[in-house]
């Protein structure tokens, strides 16, 4: 009779992160999307990585030129594509005289691009932008204010899913709407643990400092956030800017994503154990490691629970059917309808209750229609649907570590 | 900023800790009024049975008046049968207390009366209905018990739906650790083992599932 108490155990902590988020939200609302006015020209270049991006190469530099900032320049690294995208970076270097192209003779990887790039930047902040996303006009103007204070280190905003015709890719237009809002109240405890890909700046001095990206890790910007806190930068969220980025589109290249980010996040939390807890490592080791921890063990603990219990109802079912077939009874009667619901039904009631409401308070923090059909319809398949996949990727993501498998793109 | 908002932590805490502890306290709440109710019912019951018993010392005392008698004994284990469905469903739902396991055992031990005065009964007036007894497995049944004792369960009410009066069904655990059933079930060579067992006029007994219509031929 243990199961009861393990539900209870992750109700009280899924409890505990909606009220956690709620109070953070309620105390910070008014603010939320504010940003501080630079007190300075900030020098800034940008670096884009590319490899095998010929389908959004030349609309990434077109949106990043387009940018309301003064740029010294504009780095694309071409780690060795195959396809065409070197010819159109030539093509676009005599549109744009700011654009300087590294070219890699051999695949180096994404964060041995960046870290090339690093080598010749000389400006105060570089952004880093993924080869297949939009940043808006106005983000390096909103973003690069919170630069004035001198212990930050890195600034994200959020990123939002530009192609939403299917279903996947609008389920995860709702994933990156709910991952914005989180990001942006974690700003306000120190505790953000990612500066994502498609758009983040940051402190030249403070990448310098840690030596830039690993290589080794999966999830580049993960790891360079956790590095970054590490070293005791802060990390900034900018909520009134954002970036758009193109989602998978189909179940396998979701999946495939999905699992690096899993990876990289393991890689992460070995890299780093030695910081649980570790008073001086403050965020990073009292609620960014936990908190990936936790998540980690309850997810699989969760998958084994849930694979316990459907085997244990197929196996009943099986030698049910089988003892019915052999007594002659009927399968089901209408006392097999009758429901007597527990505390723990009623608690996981009020936890989706809950969690729904918190959803649809990100849609309305966000501007986001709420009433539109195509919500009212998703928003409960993520919650109940989209969500429960996340163990079996984590699951998927510790098989492939076991295995060996180091697949960056 | 970091610094000012850090008690954000504790304040979440102490909240879910509140809700929590009240959600928690509710359903504690819901399942003591379960018991209590299943608690109700056995009262009213044991009540029921006192009186059928007091009734039948009467009758002792002078002409027994065995239609009376039978009558009363078979509209009480019906009783007690349909209130057996209630605390069964209150018990297949998730539960934090054990109370209501104290309830079942005395069901188990009423039950076992009511088996012991319907013998008496059946030996006074040579009534014709037939004791079918159903000895389960409580306490911690495999998953292939239960599922047995599901079918086992169905087969006997769909009996009793075609026997009508004609049966006096009375389920109960065999293995609750009760000495008078223990020795009850002893009594007619029914080990803990054997469980799921229907023993039918205390002398044929069935541990294989069988068809409601076998069943039926048993008890002609």
């Amino acid at each position: 009779m243990i199961l009861p108490y393990v539900y209870l155990t992750y109700m009280f902590i899924s409890l505990y992160f909606l009220f956690m988020f709620l109070f953070i939200y309620l105390r910070n609302r008014k603010e939320i999307f504010s940003y501080p006015e630079a007190n300075k020209k900030y020098t800034v270049s940008v670096i884009i990585p590319v490899f095998n991006e010929e389908k959004t190469i030349a609309d990434t530099i077109k949106h990043v030129f387009d940018i309301d900032y003064d740029l010294l320049e504009v780095i694309v690294v071409n780690d060795c594509s195959t396809d065409n995208t070197f010819k159109i970076l030539q093509n676009l270097g005599r549109n744009y005289p700011k654009l300087r192209i590294l070219n890699h003779k051999k695949n180096a990887g994404k964060a041995a691009s960046l870290n090339d790039a690093l080598k010749i930047a000389k400006t105060e902040l570089v952004v880093v932008v993924d080869a297949d996303s939009y940043p808006a006009k106005n983000s390096l103007k909103q973003m690069v204010g919170f630069f004035n204070n001198e212990k930050v280190g890195a600034v994200t905003c959020p990123v939002f899913v530009r192609n939403t015709n299917k279903f996947i890719e609008k389920l995860q237009a709702i994933e990156y709407r709910m991952i914005s809002l989180t990001r942006k109240l974690l700003d306000y405890v120190d505790a953000i643990y990612v500066t994502p890909g498609p758009l983040a700046v940051y402190r030249k001095k403070a990448l310098d400092e840690i030596n830039g990206f690993d290589k080794k890790n999966m999830t580049e910007d993960i790891e360079i956030t956790w590095h970054l806190t590490y070293a005791g930068w802060q990390r900034k969220m900018c909520l009134s800017t954002s970036v758009s980025s193109t989602a998978p589109n189909k179940i396998k290249g979701w999946f495939k994503q999905r699992r690096r980010w899993n990876v990289g996040g393991l890689q992460c939390i070995n890299k780093y154990r030695a910081s649980l807890f570790n008073p001086k490592k403050g965020m990073l080791g009292f609620f960014i490691i936990p908190f990936f921890i936790l998540s980690t063990f309850l997810g699989l603990l969760g998958l084994s629970i849930f694979f316990y219990l459907i085997t244990r109802r197929a196996i009943s079912n099986f030698l049910y059917t089988k003892y019915s077939i052999i007594a002659e009874t009927p399968l089901l009667t209408l006392d097999d309808f009758y429901i007597t619901p527990s505390i723990l039904n009623y608690l996981g009631v009020a936890l989706f209750v809950l969690g729904f409401i918190f959803l649809i308070i990100v849609f309305a923090v966000l501007k986001e229609k709420i009433l539109k059909k195509e919500n009212i319809l998703n928003m409960p398949f993520y919650m109940i649907v989209y969500l429960a996949f996340y163990p079996f990727i984590m699951l998927a993501a510790i098989w492939h570590m076991i295995k060996g498998k180091r697949i960056w793109r | 900023m970091f610094q000012s908002q850090k008690h954000v932590f504790w304040e979440a805490l102490l909240v879910t800790i509140l809700i929590f502890g009240i959600g928690v306290f509710i359903g504690v709440v819901i399942e003591n009024w379960r018991t209590s109710r299943a608690g109700e019912l056995y009262q009213k019951s044991e009540v029921g049975l006192l009186d059928i018993r007091t009734q039948n010392e009467i009758y002792s005392l002078g002409e027994f008046n065995c239609d009376s008698a039978i009558e009363e004994n078979l509209k009480f284990a019906g009783r007690i049968y349909e209130e057996a469905k209630i605390l069964e469903r209150y018990e297949t739902a998730e539960r934090l207390t054990e109370s209501l396991n104290l309830e079942h055992k005395k069901y188990d031990v009423l039950r076992a009366l009511l088996w012991i005065n319907s013998m008496k009964i059946k030996k006074q007036c040579n009534a014709s209905y037939h004791n079918v007894v159903y000895l389960y497995d409580y306490i911690e049944p495999s998953i292939d018990i239960k599922a047995e004792q599901a079918v086992f369960s169905r087969i006997l009410s769909e009996l009793k739906d075609k026997k009508g009066n004609k049966i006096m069904l009375i389920p109960m655990a065999g293995d609750n650790n009760l000495s008078s059933i223990n020795i009850l079930i002893a009594r007619y060579n029914v080990t803990e083992k054997e469980l799921p067992v229907i023993l039918i006029d205390e002398k044929i007994k069935i541990t294989e599932l069988q068809k409601v219509e076998e069943i039926e031929k048993l008890i002609r």
